[in-house]
């Protein structure tokens, strides 16, 4: 029961475990549409794994290019500033 | 020759004639390494993910650009020097990429041109018509 619990707290904030590049027929990622990229990131500006956010591996790797890139460039954030 | 892509940060309070200054400057540069500016993007004044060179904000440039692969290491070095650039970075694009996007804005100043567009394509096509008509007669 408890673990049943857990899943569905972390389903509560992804609901659908579809990759959402694939849905949207993304073919590649841009790293300056930050829209896209900032409910991939967690609060403390970590990427989120495709374990919880459902996307495809295929996604995933350009996503994590995508979000390194606009780090590199202060599109998004390496760390939470205090 | 490669094609690449620089994103670079200016000092956030440029005004719109001392950023196109800077630009021309900018120009000047990639063109100093053997390079052409293909497209400009001005995405305007952002928030900074984070502090750089004590800055909040920054105004953002993207030039998609050609370059002697052997000159970028100079043309980087060049951007660190030149005054009003706060960060840059420059991506090396492939023929996909730049295809991406040089199409990309083709595509949205064909969106912004569609009206005016839509006006003229009655009398272009009529004309068209009747040179099917013709044909089908002969």
């Amino acid at each position: 029961m408890g673990t049943m619990g857990t899943t569905n707290k972390k389903r509560s904030f992804f609901s659908q475990k579809i990759c959402r590049f694939c849905a949207d027929k993304a073919e590649y990622i841009d790293f300056h549409d930050v829209k896209a990229l900032k409910p991939l990131i967690s609060e403390r500006g970590k990427i989120v794994p495709s374990r919880i956010s459902g996307n495809c591996a295929k996604h995933q790797r350009q996503l994590t290019n995508a979000i390194k890139r606009a780090r590199n460039i202060a599109l998004l954030p390496f760390a939470v500033e205090h | 020759m490669r094609s690449y892509q620089s994103v670079l940060i200016l000092k956030p309070d440029f005004d719109e004639a001392q950023v196109d200054e800077a630009l021309a400057g900018i120009t000047e540069l990639i063109q100093g390494y053997g390079g052409a500016c293909l497209k400009v993007d001005k995405w305007g004044k952002k928030r900074l993910a984070y502090r750089v060179k004590k800055n909040r904000f920054g105004y953002y440039l993207n030039i998609y650009h050609t370059c002697e692969n052997e000159q970028v290491p100079a043309l980087e070095a060049k951007y660190k020097l030149f005054a009003p650039i706060i960060k840059f970075m420059v991506l090396r694009l492939d023929d996909k990429e730049l295809e991406r996007a040089m199409g990309s804005g083709e595509a949205e100043e064909k969106a912004e041109e569609g009206e005016n567009k839509e006006a003229a394509t009655p009398e272009a096509a009529t004309p068209k018509a009747e040179a099917v008509a013709e044909k089908t007669e002969d």
